[in-house]
């Protein structure tokens, strides 16, 4: 429990680190926010009352004063270009990214380590050759040339699924999450296939063998077991790399969510909002990886949190 | 029992029938997720388009880019030119069910002219001194100076009149309005962030009612996306198809494509500042030394019409003055005549990329062109905000020499396009062409003349004035291509890059 706790202030340190990283690095962007966003006919009067709407006539220190008190409380400000809320603006997209990273993260986890582990048991054979093309294949594609490829495929000659949106449910999901989670299926394949490999190698799996316990027992029960844990912290890293994955394939497939968001943002300069997304993802990508930590200890109960 | 069940398909297939005809939806994909639904807010065609299906302007302008009536019946401006009277339209109602009257017009406009409320684009506002309701139908404009592009002005989605008792409305404050409620064809039914704007068919509309009961606006950033959805009968229309495409839709026959008009320049600014830059004859060159039509229909697909003045064709104020046609050797006498040597000449040729139809590949191409005639420009690229903060750099630190720029007009009207030359729009104050100030007092004059015919003729001469002078090259007036299925119609382009699908029906 102790351990639990020192690692959420671990998190809220963390992310007080991004929150101060990104309220700079966004200003040091070139670009003026107040001109971006008040658009091209605007006057240079106009300009320069947005500027102080938007409080950027303000030192860069009391900026960050107000930034890092709303924070604290929770508040992410309000958006430059949109005057929505920032919290508002998030949460609506949130949604829509956490399903499409989950739904990517399961199809991974579901394909990837089974796939894996069958390679691992037949290696050098026939499956063991198929399924490492595939890994290639799912490495090296480009995720914009697979969406594109499913999209003229699956929604334009065969109108099986919808092109893009999200307004038909789980319809709408299958495309994007095929496409998010070709890479980790892949990658997952090949972390299974290889941690598979090794423990198989060892001697408690020869001596299960000795003593007769039938070849799926020895796979699954002695072997995959033994091989998870690196296969988990993978699937840690990668559900924050579908987080980043998500903003190709958000465009690709029109995906509703943060992705999109964060490109128009960076795009306008909207420096609440880049701060909020920033935040956002840091904090998912953190908590995820807590997770995973936690997780270890149920799969190998050796592992002792001290 | 037979019969019951026969009766009972009949019923469903009425039944299911009806229900297809109640969701008569048309739906339509764009590339922007709005930034805001308020109309004094907007910066973006495409969302002003979206806000004028819910609210309306006093005038608007039709398919030739002519002012006609739209809440306003007729208008009348006095003698000395400091007053517009404008009579509006009886029993116009708001979705709210309020009155459209004078009171709502002097409301919106007090709001628009509040230095408290965001207006991105209050600009052509700026000579109102006050408005005043002379009875229920009557608003008359009170300005402080003529102001002959006021009329046109007021086309703009900006000064769209919304109801004044919506400020209380769910989502609606004075200063933020989400919920736009205006006098429109349809009424505001929601938004869901990042994925689309749905607005539903008003039966209190004082016009003609249109076909479809529900649009819906796509937002769908990715141009492959929409014309993928477009193909897949996702949508019913899309906009800005990728330019690259355009000749494989045109050739397919289950989509129209519309190569709507625009009343966007495109053009390169040359910083006349610059010593190397200063003598029209070197500008002139640059001008002769770019074949725009190869460009537009090699890199454009036809998405654009080369110019041949300073302003697109559309605008109040523009005549035509031939144009700056490909010629290799003319430009190569004009540089030698200004005494520039092959090689001598190095320019940083700043573009966006993907602001405008195709716009890093023509800047790649016509610095190959420059290259012909002994001009070494070096093509670069950077991200729209740090691009505007280069371009307006004040002049001591301003190092641009050459960047290309889009412009159009919120209103159809030369006013707006000549600010571009205007001094007091030099950078840092605004985007204009760096440091060309011989022609502010004629283009001051004609911003005042109210008399239309002399008023078209002061914009003549300063367009050939500016013609001469070449402070830009000039390049194209770029087209706005919409795509629509086959099955759909009754749907074409403004001359302000907007579609008007407002009256889209099925082909019978």
């Amino acid at each position: 429990m102790l351990y639990v706790i020192k690692r959420v202030l671990g998190v809220m340190v963390t992310i007080l680190f991004v929150a101060i990283t990104v309220f700079l690095m966004v200003r040091l962007l070139p670009g003026d926010p107040a001109r971006v966003i008040a658009g091209m006919l605007a006057s240079p009067q106009d300009v320069e009352r947005l500027r102080v709407q938007l409080g950027l006539d303000q030192p860069l220190w009391v900026q960050a004063g107000i930034f890092l008190t709303d924070l604290v409380q929770g508040d992410l400000g309000t958006s430059a270009r949109t005057s929505n809320p920032v919290m508002a603006e998030i949460g609506a997209r949130l949604p829509a990214t956490l399903i499409l990273a989950a739904a990517a993260t399961l199809l991974s986890i579901g394909a990837g380590i089974p796939l894996g582990s069958w390679a691992a048991a037949r290696a050098g054979k026939l499956p063991d050759v198929l399924i490492s093309t595939f890994v290639l294949f799912g490495i090296s594609m480009p995720v914009y040339w697979l969406g594109l490829m499913l999209i003229i495929v699956f929604s334009i000659r065969l109108r099986w699924l919808p092109a893009a949106g999200a307004g038909d449910g789980v319809y709408s999901l299958i495309l994007p999450a095929v496409t998010l989670a070709a890479f980790s299926i892949a990658f997952i394949v090949r972390i299974t296939r290889s941690s598979m490999l090794e423990v198989l190698r060892q001697d408690y799996i020869r001596t299960a063998r000795a003593k007769g316990a039938a070849e799926g027992t020895v796979r699954w029960r002695h072997a995959l077991r033994n091989a998870l844990p690196p296969v988990i912290t993978v699937i840690g890293l990668q559900f924050g790399e579908l987080l980043g994955g998500a903003i190709l394939t958000e465009t690709v497939f029109g995906w509703p969510g943060l992705g999109r968001l964060l490109v128009d943002s960076i795009f306008a300069r909207d420096y609440p909002m880049v701060q909020g997304l920033v935040i956002t993802f840091a904090l998912m990508f953190a908590v995820v990886n807590l997770i995973v930590d936690l997780t270890y200890r149920v799969i190998d109960p050796r592992v002792r949190y001290d | 029992m037979k019969r019951f069940v026969q009766y009972l398909a009949v019923a469903v297939l009425v039944t299911g029938l009806g229900f297809a005809f109640a969701q008569s939806t048309f739906r339509i994909a764009i590339g922007v997720d709005p930034d805001t639904l308020d109309p004094a807010a907007g910066t973006t065609t495409t969302v002003d388009n979206i806000v004028d299906y819910m609210a309306e302007t006093l005038v608007a302008i039709n398919e030739q880019g002519a002012v006609v009536p739209q809440l306003a019946t007729s208008w009348e401006v006095a003698d000395d030119g400091l007053a517009i009277t404008m009579a509006l339209r009886d029993g116009v109602v708001f979705h709210d069910g309020t009155d459209m009257t004078a009171e709502s017009v002097v409301w919106n406009f007090s709001r628009l002219t509040d230095p408290d409320v965001h207006v991105a684009r209050r600009g052509p506002l700026a000579a109102i001194d006050s408005v005043e309701a002379l009875d229920d139908l009557t608003v008359r404009f009170n300005l402080s100076e003529t102001a002959p592009y006021l009329i046109g002005a007021l086309s703009q989605t900006t000064n769209a009149i919304l109801s004044p008792a919506s400020v209380e409305a769910t989502g609606n404050t004075y200063n933020t309005i989400t919920n736009p409620v205006g006098t429109g064809p349809y009424v505001f039914n929601g938004r869901s962030l990042g994925e689309s704007v749905t607005v539903d068919r008003f039966d209190d509309y004082w016009g003609e009612i249109p076909y479809y009961e529900r649009v819906v606006f796509h937002v769908v950033p990715e141009a492959t996306t929409r014309e993928s959805m477009l193909l897949a009968g996702q949508v019913d229309m899309i906009i800005l198809p990728p330019a690259s495409d355009i000749p494989m839709l045109d050739a397919n026959p289950s989509v129209e494509v519309i190569m709507g008009p625009s009343n966007r320049t495109i053009f390169i600014v040359i910083n006349t500042n610059d010593p190397q830059l200063a003598d029209p004859r070197v500008r002139q060159a640059l001008n002769y030394a770019v074949d725009k039509e190869a460009i537009i229909q090699g890199i454009l697909f036809g998405a654009a019409q080369a110019m041949d003045a300073p302003m697109a064709e559309s605008l109040f104020g523009y005549t035509s003055l031939g144009a700056y046609e490909y010629d290799p050797e003319r430009a190569r006498e004009l540089l030698a005549e200004a005494g520039v040597s092959e090689g001598e000449l190095v320019l940083d040729f700043m573009s966006p990329t993907g602001r405008y139809v195709q716009d890093f590949p023509a800047s790649q191409a016509i610095a190959n062109y420059l290259r012909d005639v002994g001009i070494e420009a070096n093509v670069r690229t950077m991200d729209w905000p740090t691009y505007i903060a280069t371009m307006t750099a004040p002049p001591e630190s301003n190092t641009t020499q050459l960047h290309l720029l889009g412009w159009a007009p919120a209103y159809l009207d030369a006013a707006q396009q000549m600010e571009q030359f205007h001094g007091s729009q030099h950078p840092p104050a605004g985007l204009a062409t760096s440091f060309y100030g011989e022609v502010d007092d004629l283009i001051d004059e004609a911003g005042r003349e109210f008399d239309e015919v002399r008023r078209a003729e002061l914009y003549a001469e300063v367009s050939q004035q500016i013609w001469d002078d070449a402070p830009w090259i000039f390049l194209w007036v770029q087209l706005f291509p919409m795509v629509h299925a086959s099955d759909v119609t009754n749907i074409w382009g403004l001359p302000n890059e907007k579609f008007y699908a407002i009256y889209a029906h099925p082909v019978e």
